[in-house]
């Protein structure tokens, strides 16, 4: 959007203009004010779900027999799993041998892809449940295109990287289709993206599981998947010596990052999606095609979790096989975590990196199940989805009395701007749940 | 209420018509060779009496949605409740008879599901009523808890995510033919969700905390409790859904994948929304939508050299079909929304 500073071409229309500030600038705060409670409140469900989670290890360690409990007693029995040394397995093992760590940020960085996937669906105000069969589907392509044109390439780096631009090409685009459906089907035919998305996820499964067994299968394999990429065509490791990881999806990863965030932040058609998403209608009154809107915004997040699949296969896999990890499910928990900010998504995506290299080091080290993890997605996703809950215990038990020794910090000069910060500060958490619930609405 | 829209009997004839075209152009695609008469001669008492078994689950969770949603709370974990009584009703049949449990223990097992699956409701209901959590996020989060812990207790329980395999419920004689409890079951609780709904005052009160709370309020009633009772009724529906497919039909738990249930909570939504939230409309959907699974396993029965995968995908496409031809039905106005009573 050319902002009211720009040449006179804009100027005659003043309505719209002034119109558009006003957006920009309720937009801009909304975000900006909400940004830190939204990290608070992360941190909270995080640190609420390691409780939940320690007394669900507790429970489970009851139920379950072992020959050394760490805990027995009298009347009540014993306890297998000690919640402490649970958690420290799980940490130290996502960082220690560095070969977990190598796993870690493999990890990271196809949830980066998945994260963002639906952090930009979330930002247009839909919900993309899908990103699991996008990235399903998106891998599928990636691995037959990549087998398709290997024969007409050079053997080496150069043929490499043409193989590996048309990988992540097709994956994108593959991807990006099936992503654009439920967006279509929203726009025009007013059908619930939730329900579409969770349905086309089961049939990207089924879909991509018959082409594999019935028309692509190597037939040198007993279980259902394509021939193998050839090695040159594979993400090479630069840094870690893995041949799960490297360092160039992870830096390309990082880069696709700063280019979301700058297609949010900077760009006419990053504003549209933002605006369409928080205010609908006046994203329509702005001129703002909303059912255009819908169907791209849903394209470029199946574009995203497309692109994962693709670096799962170039970088993981380098086939497409089934049992493809749940990677889309763990990307709504990132992209929740990360209040669905491109930049959030980078800490939320190593956080769950790590947890699941860590779940594999508690299954390995101490027997206690991986799902563990799994749980903990669900518990994460549930506090966050209660801000008030967090709300109501800070006003009862902390905010309530030392709001004023809080702000005291920040402006400590005079005596009368720590009590209008005080205000100040309450009225803009007043503003930031207003304006969120009036995003949530749909 | 609905003046350019088509009436629900139009839209329920066009989506039922959709449904059966899709179905016989996808055996048409399949079997070109296949004469359709082969695939009516599949219709028979036995096929329906296993399209009922395959409809337990989606009806039931379908009910339940129905009750939580016209209260005004839309409850989309109706797929983590069905998870989380399939795995409660065999875990504890399993348990308190040491693995193979008697007719008596099977049904203890059924009631624990039940319990279960209501207690989970109860967590939702407490987070969107009281912490007016986003419902369709804690809705998420209520199917994400199922499917991280179900499979997590499984393997605590019994070293893998899938349970051995238990004993089912026996059939009882009704009238001349032999009846499955959990479809017994089905089959009453359909009309009396009717009746509930549409000729007591509770059933009033449902509709009216949906549609317009504030109403509800004024003449007295606490539309907490009303929207508590319809989450509560959700999860009790959900329960014997659950604990009738574990133990009505299959005889065990199956952790791997996306569990047993397989996405049947998600078909159940799709149900009531297909039935306009009527719960004979949601039977029928539900009853149509377990017809294409058990066309699909009668297929294979028949030794059709199809991959099960792809006929497995067509109840799904029929949903995603149905939606979008049936398109937008008109969800309660109060659904999703917050309600603060005036006066404490």
């Amino acid at each position: 959007m050319s902002d009211s500073s720009g040449d006179g071409r804009d100027a005659p229309d003043d309505g719209s203009e002034s119109w558009q500030t006003r957006a920009d600038r309720a937009l801009a705060r909304l975000v900006d004010a909400s940004a830190a409670e939204r990290i608070l409140i992360s941190f909270a469900a995080l640190a609420l779900s390691v409780v939940v989670g320690a007394f669900i290890i507790l429970v489970s360690g009851w139920v379950a027999t072992c020959q050394s409990p760490f805990f027995a007693l009298g009347g009540v029995g014993s306890f297998c799993y000690d919640p402490v040394s649970v958690y420290r397995v799980m940490l130290v093992g996502a960082a220690w041998p560095p070969y977990n760590f190598a796993i870690t940020l493999k990890e990271t960085t196809l949830l980066l892809f998945t994260g963002l996937s639906v952090a930009v669906a979330f930002r247009a105000g839909m919900f993309n449940i899908g990103t699991q069969g996008q990235l399903v589907l998106g891998a599928l392509g990636t691995a037959m295109s990549v087998l398709w044109v290997a024969p007409f390439v050079p053997v080496g780096v150069l043929g490499g990287l043409v193989l590996i631009a048309v990988g992540l090409l097709v994956g994108a685009l593959v991807g990006g289709l099936w992503g654009a459906i439920p967006g279509a089907l929203k726009a025009y035919a007013d059908a619930n993206e939730v329900i579409t998305t969770i349905m086309l996820n089961f049939v990207a499964s089924g879909v991509a599981f018959t082409l594999v067994s019935e028309v692509f299968k190597d037939p040198q394999s007993q279980t259902v998947q394509t021939r193998s990429i050839p090695g040159f065509a594979q993400l090479q490791a630069v840094f870690f010596d893995s041949t799960v990881f490297s360092m160039l999806a992870l830096v390309g990863a990082l880069a696709l990052v700063a280019g979301i965030y700058w297609m949010l932040n900077g760009t006419s058609f990053g504003y549209d999606l933002r605006t369409s998403g928080v205010q609908p209608e006046a994203a329509e009154y702005g001129g703002v095609d909303s059912k255009r809107m819908m169907v791209s915004s849903m394209g470029v997040s199946g574009a995203l979790a497309g692109l994962g699949g693709a670096v799962y296969v170039l970088m993981v896999a380098s086939r497409w096989q089934t049992g493809i990890p749940s990677l889309g499910f763990d990307g709504i928990t990132v992209s929740i975590l990360a209040g669905n900010n491109p930049l959030g998504v980078v800490p939320a995506a190593l956080l769950f990196g790590a947890l699941k290299t860590g779940s594999l080091a508690i299954e390995f080290q101490l027997a206690v199940p991986k799902q563990l993890v799994g749980v903990l997605r669900g518990l994460i996703i549930l506090f966050i989805a209660m801000p008030e809950f967090f709300r109501m215990v800070g006003a009862r038990f902390r905010f309530g009395d030392e709001r004023p020794t809080v702000a005291t910090d920040g402006a400590g000069e005079t005596t009368v701007g720590v009590d209008e910060t005080a205000t100040g500060a309450g009225e803009t958490t007043d503003g930031t749940t207003a304006g969120d619930e009036g995003g949530d609405e749909r | 209420m609905s003046y350019a829209e088509p009436s629900r009997k139009q839209r329920w004839l066009a989506g039922a018509a959709v449904l059966i075209v899709v179905a016989l152009l996808a055996v048409e695609l399949f079997f070109p060779e296949s004469p359709v008469s082969e695939i009516v001669r599949i219709v028979d008492a036995n096929y329906i009496r296993s399209v009922l078994r395959l409809t337990v689950p989606i009806a039931f969770a379908a009910l339940g949605g129905i009750f939580a949603e016209k209260s005004g709370v839309i409850n989309i974990g109706l797929e983590g409740l069905l998870i989380i009584s399939a795995f409660t009703s065999v875990a504890v049949a399993g348990t308190i008879s040491g693995g193979n449990p008697t007719q008596l223990q099977l049904w203890i097992g059924f009631v624990a599901a039940v319990l279960a699956s209501v207690l989970f409701a109860l967590l939702f209901a407490v987070v969107c009523i009281e912490f007016k959590a986003d419902q369709i996020i804690a809705g998420l989060a209520v199917w994400l808890i199922a499917l991280g812990l179900a499979p997590f207790a499984s393997k605590v329980i019994w070293g893998q995510v899938n349970s051995p395999p238990v004993a089912t419920l026996n059939n009882f004689d009704l009238l001349v033919a032999e009846a499955n409890p959990p479809v017994v079951m089905m089959l009453v609780s359909v009309p009396a969700a009717w009746y509930v709904l549409n000729r007591t005052a509770f059933g009033r009160w449902i509709e009216a905390s949906g549609e317009n709370p504030k109403a509800l309020d004024t003449v007295g009633v606490d539309v907490r409790k009303v929207r508590y009772s319809g989450v509560l009724l959700s999860g009790f529906f959900s329960g014997l859904g659950g604990a009738g497919l574990a133990l009505g039909r299959v005889g065990q738990f199956i952790g791997g994948g996306t569990t047993m249930v397989n996405g049947r909570g998600w078909i159940g939504i799709t149900a009531y929304l297909f039935g306009n939230y009527n719960p004979l409309g949601a039977f029928g959907a539900s009853f149509l939508f377990a017809s294409l699974d058990a066309l699909q396993i009668r297929l294979q029965q028949l030794g059709y050299s199809v991959p099960s995968e792809l006929i497995g995908v067509i109840p799904y496409v029929t949903v995603i079909v149905v939606l979008a031809f049936v398109g937008r039905t008109r969800i309660p106005d109060a659904a999703g929304d917050h309600y603060e009573s005036g006066e404490e």
